[in-house]
């Protein structure tokens, strides 16, 4: 159990959001900081950290993405997977640029 | 070019020889000091810009400012109680920040007293996720059944849930004990059965962390920490009847 594992997200979380609040005195407008806060709020909602919160609780479900509950792939195997799905897109793209023709005859 | 005085934490006064080489200082009022620096005010000014889609990187400069402020608060941490103050507290200069311990002195006195000797961590729990579901195959069969299959399926991954909550519930009493208070996160997101921090006092860490690792059976427990105080400083300290003349300048 590592606890020296503080990301990004955590720390904003804590500094962005927590802590005494000095009323008065304050030569800063306070209340621009608050806003900032609420939308840096957002941005750490965004994709990129969702995973790390834990907001990404149903990709691993394959009940609500069966297609994506497959995580074993391994890194070296996605490029050809890739690469057999962009030939067969360049496939079907040539194939439809053969038949407007056609097509336009039949309508 | 305005220069302002950032305020970083409250903390006792003592000898501050952290941060060598940088303008980080204390200025100290009765045995109380509040944690300095100068800073030029249009950083601050500057921040609200480029609302990133990916969320900020490191570069970023309210990341840069935000892993500062943390910084100077934990190298005072790290040797006395403090109390880390709100990102963005800026003085207009070494009297208001006098004035401002000495208005506030018992109070700060006291919730330094109460974070003394402790530390704060924070736990998350989650569902595991469980691979074992996705070797059913879907294709071939009949309406029926797959209706029957999703039902089963929704069904399990409740009750999954259910205990889920119950074990989050179960690890919450359990760390409870060893905590001088907690503080819940005021929005947890939703795939998350427990996301709270806890204020505990140094010779309950052990005990704390033997809860943790002892888990309980189904849920994904995350640890962070050891942080400074930032979730149990939650408090205003206002200036009583002086305030109104000199708040937001």
């Amino acid at each position: 159990m590592d606890g020296n594992s503080n990301s990004l997200a955590d720390v904003l979380e804590r500094v962005l959001d927590k802590g005494v609040v000095i009323v008065g005195d304050i030569a800063v407008n306070v209340v621009d900081i608050e806003l900032l806060t609420l939308r840096l709020r957002l941005f750490i909602a965004s994709a990129q950290t969702a995973r790390e919160m834990g907001m990404d609780w149903w990709t691993g479900d394959p009940f609500f993405t069966p297609r994506t509950a497959d995580r074993s792939v391994e890194p070296g195997r996605e490029p050809a997977e890739l690469e057999r799905l962009r030939g067969r897109i360049t496939e079907l793209e040539r194939a439809l640029g053969e038949a407007p023709a056609e097509k336009g005859a039949r309508r | 070019m305005t220069l302002g005085l950032c305020a970083y934490a409250i903390t006792l006064d003592h000898e501050l020889d952290l941060l060598p080489g940088t303008d980080v200082r204390l200025v100290a009022h009765r045995g109380l000091g509040l944690v300095v620096a100068d800073v030029e005010l249009t950083q601050f000014a500057e921040l609200d810009t480029d609302p990133a889609i990916d969320g900020p990187g490191e570069d970023d400069p309210l990341v840069v400012l935000a892993r500062r402020h943390d910084a100077v608060v934990r190298a005072v941490f790290e040797r006395r109680p403090v109390l880390p103050l709100r990102f963005g507290t800026v003085l207009r200069d070494e009297a208001a920040a006098t004035r401002l311990l000495g208005e506030r002195h018992a109070l700060a006195k006291c919730e330094l007293d109460r974070v003394a000797g402790h530390r704060e961590w924070g736990v998350r729990a989650r569902l595991p996720h469980r691979p074992d579901d996705r070797a059913v195959r879907l294709d071939g069969l009949s309406g029926t059944e797959y209706l029957a299959r999703r039902r089963k399926r929704l069904t399990a991954a409740e009750h999954g849930r259910q205990r889920g909550a119950e074990d989050a519930a179960a690890l919450h009493a359990a760390l409870t004990r060893h905590a001088t208070d907690t503080a819940p996160r005021a929005h947890r997101s939703p795939g998350l059965l427990l996301d709270t921090a806890y204020l505990v006092p140094a010779r309950e860490e052990a005990a704390f962390h033997a809860e943790l690792r002892r888990g309980v059976g189904g849920v994904e427990v995350a640890l962070t920490g050891p942080w400074p105080p930032y979730s149990f400083a939650r408090l205003e300290l206002s200036a009583g009847d002086r305030s109104e003349a000199i708040a937001h300048a």
